[in-house]
């Protein structure tokens, strides 16, 4: 008569089917959207791997390139290097931000909202203009020789070096995601340990941390393919200290005539194979356990006070600032105001005349900010609503082939800007297609949406994780369409990850370069491009100045959306 | 708030719409400098009432998208770095043959059937002034103990005219020369403005083997940089423009390289610093005759490019 187990079953598996039949429109969402942005291009690149001459429309001579690239001698030492220098760049972000990101979600940190501004920034400095501006300022006769008398050019121009550069550009990824999956967390479950008399110590090792390893783990991961993906740093620091990396033999092979196409795909396509196995790796971790923590019960928001800590955990914030944020910044700012760079740093080499250069639009310098930040914008609300609906799928629905979902979402990580943009091109400019993205702005959209799509997914996918199923459930149970409940409950919750991704995307969008370089529409500059014709032309007051406004703009600009936000009511601080 | 991300959301769309209805126009493809193509576009369609849609890189890259592009091709015109570029696409058909009648002063070396030089840049010492080093006079200058840890070498690898000096140079003596170099502790360092930064602060004092019209233009400018030419000889690098045979729009495509080739396109082009194709046009700077150019085979050495590169990274260590 009544058997329990029926009881407790029948309902869940109702709830199942309804989960998947009310998901399906998030899911299509999310597979229509990859497919265009990641898939397409995607395949493009493989095929062009294995078809040569996929660029004249034939498919003649398969595979034909794919022993002399992979038989090529130096290509063990380049992917042992790229695997090298991606290892270091994630351990120097974690060690740095780690420890800043957890006193940031515990304590109570004296100037903490100043603190999170200054270690926003680096995410604004283009990494290409940050090493600049690190070796401005560190080789001999650089800023620093100016000041202090001496210089530090062999520890730049070293693996050390590039590591450091690199980590200071992407620290703040880990910085914010352990500040705010460790604030979620909260110190309601180390204190359950305390209380059942684990030391506090003990408590954080064993408690809070791994709790918060979904954000930690997701964070370090987009290091890693960040670190792998990264084009500038290496090629400025490592060439001279004989370390090759995989991305600048890609370049190499695509910008040295004659082209070698197939060998780039080939070689891009070993790099997101490396990507894909830190994925795999970071979803193998997290599935040995549940990392569920908001619960929807209230959690004390209240911290604890620093105490004798309070001067250390000061003069470590102010340090990593001043080398993240100050350093790349002021160099910046002297080479912008310098009449000449030959001039070096005195009073009358001070000079404005290359910021009023970039307001009378000389170059097209106004075009290219409105250009960027245009598409910056488009890309940040495009990779928000895929992200956000992709990361949903995985990790709420039951749907089949959600993995598949999941994949194509890392695919992007680690494909180099210039393969996608060859992708691009080899997908979207074939003779047959009756109308075209390509040579149109549409094209860069299209570019920055594969490229930075993983950033959103990510991010709510690390947040969607540690929402508990029964707080759906609970809105369900009292009669909410699975709409209702998304829009009501769900968003609601992963806002703010989602909020601070979109930010993220669109600082990256509006100074992505190497894609840009290549795939940007005729007659049309973005900020990266407009910075680097000037480089390339030695006008780099002129560049350095627009690197400027820019990094400014893109500051202020989201501090401002999140002002506004914040007083709608949309986020909490 | 949101009506506002809407509108811009749809304004780049628009832009996107509009940019792509503009096909009656000639695109070109040109390596830099960006200054250049944008005056003489402006010049061009005031002229003519035709507009230009420029797309401009190094030439690697532009390289890069018109392999790309191979399928549906949409440039009609090219202007690149290296000749070398004008002789490989002849030798694939992909060349219209073009004489203009403006390329009458163009002396023969510098145009072919299907291109004609725009401008001429050569590679000389970019040296700063204030470096406390001597004045260098010959590229052997730079391998004295005053120049010790001080000297940049652009990488053959990724400029056409740095190899073809690398290439000139390393032929006449073995590769002696760049030993030399390295063992005075010069270092390649990367493509030819990356090579010219730390010069002008001071980090290096010279190039070996610098583009001359972005040191000249810095020079212009203020900086305290100057460009030598040895006497001994160096390398120039005639910028190769050409009409593509794909080109829907080939009468328009000869009236631009028409253009290019008149007074007024040449003095655009000598005012960028670069040396003008046509002899009849005067230059504030050196100019091919003043300059003694070295003797090399350039079909011989682009065969041997790759043992070429493979010696260099030899000496100067893994790259």
């Amino acid at each position: 008569m009544l058997n329990p187990t029926k009881i407790g079953r029948l309902p869940r598996v109702r709830t199942d089917a309804q989960r998947s039949a009310g998901a399906a429109p998030a899911a299509w969402l999310a597979i229509a959207g990859l497919t265009l942005v990641v898939a397409v291009p995607f395949l493009a690149v493989v095929l062009q791997g294995i078809f040569p001459n996929l660029g004249q429309g034939s498919f003649s001579g398969p595979f034909s390139s794919l022993i002399a690239t992979l038989g090529d001698s130096a290509l063990i030492g380049m992917a042992g290097n790229t695997i090298l220098l991606g290892s270091c760049v994630v351990l120097a972000s974690a060690l740095v931000a780690v420890p800043l990101g957890v006193f940031r979600a515990l304590y109570k940190i004296p100037l903490a909202p100043l603190w999170d501004l200054a270690l926003l920034v680096p995410f604004m400095i283009p990494p290409y203009i940050a090493t600049l501006g690190w070796i401005m300022t560190l080789q001999p006769r650089g800023y620093l020789q100016q000041i202090a008398g001496f210089n530090l050019a062999p520890f730049l121009f070293s693996l050390f070096g590039m590591t450091l550069v690199m980590a200071f550009n992407t620290f703040p990824v880990v910085y914010f995601a352990v500040s705010r999956t460790v604030e979620a967390v909260g110190s309601r479950y180390a204190d359950v340990g305390r209380v059942f008399g684990a030391t506090p110590a003990r408590a954080f090792w064993r408690i809070t941390l791994p709790l918060s390893a979904p954000g930690l783990a997701a964070s370090l991961m987009l290091v890693f393919a960040a670190a792998i993906e990264e084009y500038g740093t290496p090629a400025a620091l490592g060439r001279r200290a004989g370390f090759q990396v995989l991305v600048t033999g890609i370049d190499l092979r695509i910008t040295d005539w004659p082209i070698d196409l197939p060998g780039a795909a080939i070689l891009s396509i070993l790099l997101v194979a490396m990507s894909l196995a830190t994925f795999l790796l970071q979803r193998w971790i997290l599935a040995q356990r549940s990392y569920q923590t908001v619960g929807g019960k209230p959690i004390a928001k209240d911290k604890r006070p620093l105490g004798k800590l309070k001067i250390p955990v000061m003069i470590a914030f102010a340090a990593v600032s001043f080398l993240a944020t100050g350093v790349p910044l002021l160099a910046i700012l002297a080479t912008a105001l310098s009449r000449t760079i030959s001039g070096g740093l005195s009073f009358d080499n001070i000079s404005f005349n290359n910021f009023i250069l970039v307001f009378s639009n000389s170059a097209g310098a106004v075009n290219a900010l409105i250009n960027s930040f245009s598409l910056g914008i488009a890309t940040a609300l495009i990779t928000g609503l895929i992200g956000v609906m992709a990361a949903y799928t995985v990790v709420k629905t039951k749907i089949r082939g959600r993995m598949t979902i999941d994949i194509m979402t890392i695919l992007p990580n680690a494909l180099p800007g210039i393969v996608v943009a060859v992708g691009l091109i080899l997908a979207w400019n074939m003779p047959w297609l009756p109308v075209t993205p390509y040579n149109t702005a549409v094209i860069l959209l299209l570019a920055y949406c594969c490229i930075l799509l993983p950033q959103p997914v990510r991010y709510t996918t690390a947040a969607f994780q540690q929402i508990g199923d029964n707080l759906e459930a609970a809105a369900r149970v009292f009669g909410a369409s699975s709409l209702t409940a998304f829009r009501r409950i769900l968003l609601p919750l992963v806002f703010p990850s989602l909020a601070s991704a979109m930010l993220l995307v669109f600082a990256l969008a509006s100074r992505e370069l190497v894609a840009s370089v290549v795939i940007a529409p005729v007659g049309m500059q973005t900020i990266a491009t407009f910075i680097w014709r000037q480089f390339e032309q030695g006008s780099i007051g002129l560049g350095m100045a627009m690197a400027f406004i820019a990094i400014l703009i893109t500051t202020l600009l989201p501090l401002l959306l999140l002002m506004l936000l914040r007083r709608s009511g949309l986020v909490a601080d | 708030m949101l009506k506002s991300l809407k509108s811009i959301t749809f304004g780049v769309f628009a832009a996107a719409l509009t940019a792509g209805v503009a096909h009656a126009d000639v695109t070109v493809y040109t390596a830099g400098p960006q200054s250049l193509i944008d005056k003489l576009s402006a010049g061009f369609t005031k002229q003519t009432g035709i507009k230009v849609n420029v797309f401009q890189a190094t030439t690697g890259k532009v390289m890069a998208r018109i392999e790309a592009e191979a399928a549906n091709p949409v440039v009609d015109v090219l202007v690149s770095a290296s000749w070398d570029t004008a002789t490989d696409f002849a030798k694939r058909g992909w060349l219209v043959n073009y004489s203009s009648p403006n390329a009458g002063k163009v002396p023969d070396f510098l145009k072919s059937e299907g291109a004609v030089a725009q401008g001429i840049s050569a590679l000389g010492i970019a040296w700063n002034t204030k470096s406390g080093t001597p004045k260098p006079t010959e590229w052997a200058d730079l391998t004295s103990k005053e120049y010790k840890d001080l000297v940049n070498i652009p990488d053959p690898a990724q400029s056409g005219s740095s190899f073809e000096l690398t290439a000139a140079l390393a032929g006449q003596d073995n590769f002696k020369l760049f030993q030399d170099l390295k063992a005075n502790g010069a270092i390649i360092a990367g493509a030819n403005a990356d090579a010219l930064n730390p010069v002008l602060q001071g980090a290096k004092a010279a190039v070996f083997g610098a583009v001359d019209y972005i040191t000249l233009a810095s020079k212009a400018k203020g900086e305290a940089i100057d460009v030598i030419f040895p006497a001994s000889g160096t390398v120039i690098a005639p910028r190769p423009a050409m009409i593509l045979k794909w080109s829907k729009n080939q009468d328009d495509a000869k009236k631009f390289i028409d253009y290019m080739l008149s007074d007024e396109g040449q003095k655009t082009v000598a005012s960028e610093m670069l040396m003008p194709a046509r002899t009849d046009i005067p230059a504030n700077r050196p100019l091919i005759s003043d300059l003694k150019l070295l003797k090399y085979d350039t079909t011989a050495v682009y065969g041997k490019r790759k043992e070429t590169l493979a010696e260099i990274t030899k000496i100067y260590g893994g790259k």
